[in-house]
């Protein structure tokens, strides 16, 4: 007799590895996935690194926009803060919208993108509108709209940026939700009794995750990008640091104008870094569990 | 038109070999000699090697493969020609004939571009200007019996054998003396087919063209060849007069490839089909008397009154005067139109019709994926239920079988979870059934032993055939008590068609289970089928027993269809 | 040989064409999806101000000095002691007049904001787009065609990287280098200040300004339109009609540009039009960096003073443009893709 649970399980796993060669085999994904590894552990550390006393501006007794040296790598910031300090707290904040706000966008994108796909009739219609209407409407404007009226904070910032950005994952899980239903094993499942439970869970949302999990990887630079302009335009917390503030702040001081590179730069940087190493792992991740598009 | 004056052989394949970067060797030193004017069929399977070889002839071949042995085109190495040379010799001295229903035109230009650009780059001083090459490509397009709007539409506002057709025209705009033709007319409904077929082999003989011609059919080729090739695992098997090779096979590939598409009423081939070509006849079969079943010719036709007379009784499915409209655009559309059917307990229907005939919405219908507007589909003489759950209880008699085995597999789940989605969907679980014991037992059933093997295989590890005995084991686990089969084996290879069908009759005899099996085959029908219903433009026009209709048919329309089944095509040469 | 000739009635019956939806409901359909979203657009405009949480009038003058008295005036301008029914007829009935309110800041009418402002960012994000749309789309289509070469993975990765990068700190930088830094450039408006010129000399600086605000722009947005049209090619690249281009005699640059190109092109079209809220995004953080003119910087004023008519004025703009340019482009897409067109 066969005992399909252990079967399973070992298939489960051998897939599991073959999905890893594949990705590990596209230098640039690899190179990506390492170095957001070390950027998460250094935020995790932050606070071992650098007490956060250190930042404590009535406490700082290095003098104001000081250029890099020996003592401050990066210099200090208009207020005597050392900016590699900043820099590493501020990539606390800057990842955690980026994540929260992904997994909000990602659970609203996947859940109205395969209803729209499965169901038909009245309730498709209505779906379709409210996707439609977020599709069209400039994500950033509403972004903004929200962020204005609801008090300053992070819970606003990963709300503001989830609630804009879910509508182009829905868009593309409501097309893989009608391409995998169209397959004659939908109409198979259905013959055999199955309902929408069934479908959905047994067969869309598993061919439906790979895609979404690429996406997310995506996703998350967009919403580090997100967040920084958002703190950029006035709306971040103003209590907290982020790259997006950090780089607010060298506005408002008046530090980029004055030439005080090393607290313009590093910021801007981190973000580009950051946000290419989640492209990059994205589209390694997608070509490996998207195989149509493996040629990209 | 021919501008050589070269005297040998058109085209040439001398001992050659092709490769591909993944070691899959397509073609295995292959020696094939057209002469000018012979037209030459090559067949064989699905990964045969038979269109990689043609494609070599003009060197379309994918990059990563290698070409051993050399391709002599009127005299000349192909693959010694320059890049400038290749160019020249494409579509003027040979050219290709691709499956045009599929997606071998450029969606977004005119007929009359695609066919034009061929004049533009070859004959730009036959024909000069635009005028002189619109005049050409109308003088084309009635060649192949389009009307001159054709130029102006296109591919999508065409039908498949309209796309056919302008791939013929585009082959010809050059005047070479090479057609190579790669499935012409696969994925067309046989009387379109028998259309195509019939420009195709006129233009040939008019011309005296050199014809290459590839397919799975081998009746399709000895319709317009004189010799036929067969191929299999790149190897030439088998060639000779094509009447010699599809009367009096002698490689065994070549029987299976012949078998596939029997002679109605060549007795040998009732409900004989398969590698052993054993007879498999019903032991207990309600409908059937013992005396019949011995001698299927005789009498079957005073059985089968009878059994129309006997009713709903008697039958494990019934439809009642079913009618289903669909509104398509605004537009109602009627694609099933008062139909009446019965089937017997153990009885094997073939439900034959051409595509857009109805027969798929007729089977949905039956199986309550598709609401029907008016009338009734009675099962073991209860209506079908419309609500959830007992539409659901009626999915557990009922058992479907798809066209499409690679498509109607998940390719996530493994061959066990496949057989065991119906009894988790009915939670048989809760009834006492032991999940993995009756899995190996459909499984076994269905021939795929030993079970373990197959169980923690996924689809794609599989054969054709082997899906499709998944499916149907899939079906069996619910022991259901009627099988619905919409195209079961027509997307399936020759050799494996004879297969599943000798499984359907198997299980039939063994468990006496019956089937409506749905098909655009009548080969099929006369293969398995007790009954045959024939269907056209949603009404069944004829209904009776197989050797009845096929042999005596009634109807204007299902004598039309028998006229143009591919093994007698050529027999009014 | 021959084969036996077929009856036409059964082969027009076996042979039937496949068809499409007519031009005129596709029309009506996507118009009225189009209001539907310019109504929610209206809709959300007028109830985000006022149903979340908190009051407008205190979280308009958060972080200000102002007096209790100051905060009932601002209510009562802003009609907030009426019923919200009330308060949402009003604003639909301004609206319907082309009234967007009064702005705080300017004490003038928004609408005649939103006007004066319009040309300079239809300017910039014009030239931008165009830009954009012309640079993506060559280099992505060559990129494809040789793929895996140098060339593809230089432009590759550097789209990548302008992909990742925040517009508005390319723009800062720009800034800092061209403008500050080297003065090639000037830093902030459309045109010196003071200067009377006219004509030629005119046009000559608004371009002088332009430079690093498109560049900026372009900078970010080429990069996404590289992207899709490389993958669109390459989703061509093994269809079978190229087979047949190449088996003609037709040369690779001709199956390219003749071929695979105008079908990549299409699907590319829908996802240009699709991502027109990025260029909002642009519009919005770009003008905030150079002070542009335009409805974008309008938008950031409304948002740093707070304004909440200029904010609400807008965003509906904005929101309405880009629905009306979606349905633009929709109906666009129907004229070029023949596959589409009324049968």
């Amino acid at each position: 007799m066969v005992r399909p649970s252990s079967a399973a399980r070992l298939r489960r796993r051998a897939r599991l590895r073959e999905v890893w060669s594949e990705f590990a085999s596209q230098r640039s994904g690899l190179v990506g996935l390492v170095l957001l590894l070390v950027i998460v552990v250094l935020a995790l550390l932050a606070p071992l690194l650098v007490p956060i006393e250190r930042l404590d501006v009535t406490r700082v007794t290095a003098p104001s926009n000081a250029a890099p040296s020996g003592g401050h790598w990066l210099g200090t910031d208009p207020q005597g803060r050392d900016v590699l300090a900043v820099l590493l707290w501020g990539s606390r904040a800057s990842l955690l919208v980026g994540f929260a706000a992904t997994a909000v966008s990602m659970v609203l994108g996947t859940v109205v993108g395969m209803a729209a796909g499965h169901f038909r009739g009245l309730w498709q219609g209505v779906i379709l509108r409210f996707v439609d209407f977020f599709l069209v409407v400039p994500s950033l404007m509403l972004a903004i709209v929200l962020s204005s009226v609801l008090s300053r904070g992070l819970g606003t910032i990963i709300l503001a940026i989830g609630v804009t950005s879910w509508a182009q994952t829905a868009r593309i899980v409501r097309a893989q939700t009608l391409t995998i239903e169209s397959r004659p094993y939908i109409e198979r499942s259905i013959a055999l009794g199955a309902g929408d439970v069934h479908v959905l869970g047994r067969h869309v949302l598993p061919s439906v995750m790979p895609l979404v999990l690429a996406n997310t990887t995506l996703a998350v630079g967009s919403a580090i990008i997100a967040e920084s302009t958002l703190s950029f335009l006035g709306l971040g917390d103003p209590t907290t640091f982020s790259w997006g503030s950090m780089l607010k702040s060298a506005l408002d001081t008046g530090a980029a104008t004055a030439g005080y590179w090393w607290y313009v730069l590093p910021p801007g940087l981190a973000i580009v870094v950051v946000v290419l190493c989640f492209t990059l792992v994205g589209r390694a991740l997608e070509s490996v569990l998207n195989p149509t598009l493996r040629s990209r | 038109m021919s501008e050589s004056t070269h005297d040998g052989p058109a085209l040439a394949w001398r001992d050659v070999t092709i490769t591909y970067a993944t070691g899959v060797v397509a073609v295995d030193g292959v020696d094939l000699v057209v002469p000018r004017g012979a037209t030459i069929g090559v067949a064989g399977e699905s990964g045969s090697g038979k269109s990689t070889l043609v494609m070599a002839a003009l060197r379309l071949l994918p990059r990563d493969a290698r070409l051993e042995g050399t391709v002599e085109l009127d005299g000349e190495d192909v693959g010694a020609m320059t890049f400038g040379r290749l160019r020249a010799v494409r579509w003027t001295s040979a050219a290709i004939v691709f499956q045009g229903a599929m997606h071998s035109l450029n969606p977004v230009r005119t007929v009359e571009r695609q066919v034009a650009e061929a004049l533009e780059l070859h004959r730009d001083e036959q024909y000069p200007d635009a005028a002189a090459r619109r005049a050409r490509v109308l003088e084309l397009l009635g060649l192949v019996d389009l009307p001159a709007s054709t130029a102006g539409a296109y591919p999508h506002e065409l039908s498949g054998g309209q796309k056919q057709r302008v791939m013929i025209a585009l082959a010809l705009a050059c005047d070479p003396d090479v057609i190579i033709a790669d499935e012409p007319t696969t994925a067309l409904d046989v009387v379109v087919q028998a259309q195509v077929l019939r420009v195709l082999s006129g233009l040939v003989a008019d011309r005296g063209l050199t014809l290459v011609m590839i397919s799975h059919d081998l009746a399709v080729l000895a319709a317009v060849c004189e010799r036929i090739v067969v191929m299999r695992d790149g190897r030439v098997v088998e060639e000779g007069l094509s009447r010699e090779v599809l009367t009096d096979p002698q490689h065994e590939h070549t029987r299976e490839l012949a078998a596939a598409f029997p002679v109605i009423g060549d007795e040998s081939a009732r409900y004989t089909v398969g590698h052993d070509r054993e007879r498999i006849l019903p032991t207990t079969a309600p409908a059937l008397a013992p005396a019949e079943r011995d001698d299927p010719g005789r009498d079957t036709a005073d059985s089968a009154r009878d059994r129309h007379t006997q009713g709903v009784g008697g039958a494990v499915l019934a439809v009642r005067d079913l009618v289903v409209d669909f509104r398509s655009r605004g537009r109602a559309v009627r694609a099933v139109d008062h139909v009446s059917l019965e089937c017997a307990p153990g009885e094997i229907v073939a439900l034959v019709g051409q595509s857009g005939s109805g027969k798929t919405t007729l089977a949905r219908s039956i199986l309550g994926l598709q609401r029907p507007t008016s009338g009734e589909v009675l099962f073991e003489g209860e209506p079908m239920p419309r609500d959830r759950a007992g539409l659901r209880a009626y999915r557990r008699r009922i058992q479907f079988v798809l066209q499409d085995p690679s498509a109607s597999l998940n390719p996530k789940h493994t061959v066990y979870e496949a057989v065991a989605e119906g009894l988790r969907i009915h939670r048989l679980e809760r009834e006492g059934v032991d999940e993995a014991a009756r899995v190996a037992q459909a499984l076994e059933q269905a021939e795929l032993t030993p079970t373990e093997r197959y169980a923690t295989s996924l689809p794609s590890q599989l054969s054709g055939g082997q899906r499709q005995r998944v499916v149907i084991a899939g079906a069996l686990a619910l022991e259901p008590s009627y099988l619905v089969a919409d195209e079961p084996v027509a997307s399936l290879d020759a050799s494996v068609r004879g297969e599943i069908l000798a499984l359907l009759l198997r299980l039939r005899r063994d468990l006496g289970l019956g089937a409506l099996v749905i098909t655009h085959d009548l080969g099929l029908a006369w293969n398995v089928a007790d009954r045959v219903l024939v269907m056209h433009q949603g009404r069944i026009v004829e209904d009776g027993p197989v050797e009845e209709v096929l042999l005596d048919p009634q109807h204007d329309y299902t004598r039309s269809l028998l006229e143009v089944v591919p093994s007698r095509l050529g027999s009014h040469a | 040989m021959s084969v036996a000739p077929v009856d036409p009635a059964a082969v027009a019956a076996a042979d039937e064409l496949p068809r499409g939806p007519s031009l005129g409901r596709y029309l009506a359909l996507r118009a009225g999806g189009s209001l539907i979203s310019l109504v929610m657009v209206v809709v959300v405009g007028f109830f985000a101000f006022r149903i979340l949480p908190g009051d407008p009038a205190i979280t308009l003058t958060r972080g200000r000095q102002v007096s209790p008295e100051e905060v009932e005036r601002l209510r009562q301008e802003l009609g907030l002691d009426d019923a919200l029914p009330v308060q949402f007829w009003h604003y639909l009935l301004d609206l319907l007049r082309g009234d967007l309110g009064t702005s705080y800041v300017y004490r003038r009418p928004v609408s005649e904001l939103v006007l004066e402002h319009l040309g300079p960012t239809l300017l910039l994000t014009g030239t931008a787009a165009l830009l954009s749309v012309v640079l993506g789309l060559w280099l992505g289509q060559k990129a494809a065609w040789r793929r895996g070469t140098w060339f593809d993975k230089i432009h590759t990765g550097l789209a990548l990287t302008f992909w990742s990068v925040p517009t508005f700190w390319l723009g800062l930088l720009l800034l800092l280098v061209f403008g500050g830094g080297l003065g090639w450039f000037p830093t902030a408006g459309m045109e010196t200040a003071g200067s009377d010129a006219s004509g030629l000399a005119h046009v000559l600086d608004v371009a002088h300004h332009l430079v690093l605000p498109v560049v900026t722009m372009v900078a970010v947005v080429y990069a996404q339109y590289l992207m899709v049209m490389r993958a669109s090619v390459l989703e061509e690249m093994h269809e079978d009609y190229l087979t047949t281009a190449r088996a003609k005699g037709l040369r690779e640059d001709l199956v390219r540009t003749r071929h695979a190109v105008p079908n990549a092109l299409l699907p590319t079209t829908t996802l240009i039009f699709l991502t027109i809220g990025f260029l909002v995004a642009g519009a919005v953080t770009v003008e905030a960096v150079f002070s542009w003119p335009g409805l974008g910087y309008l938008a950031y004023q409304g948002l740093n003073a707070p304004d909440l008519p200029l904010l609400q004025g807008t965003f509906v703009v904005f929101s309405a443009a880009v629905i009306v340019m979606n349905l633009v482009a929709d109906l666009v897409y129907r004229l070029i893709d023949p596959r589409l067109k009324a049968a």
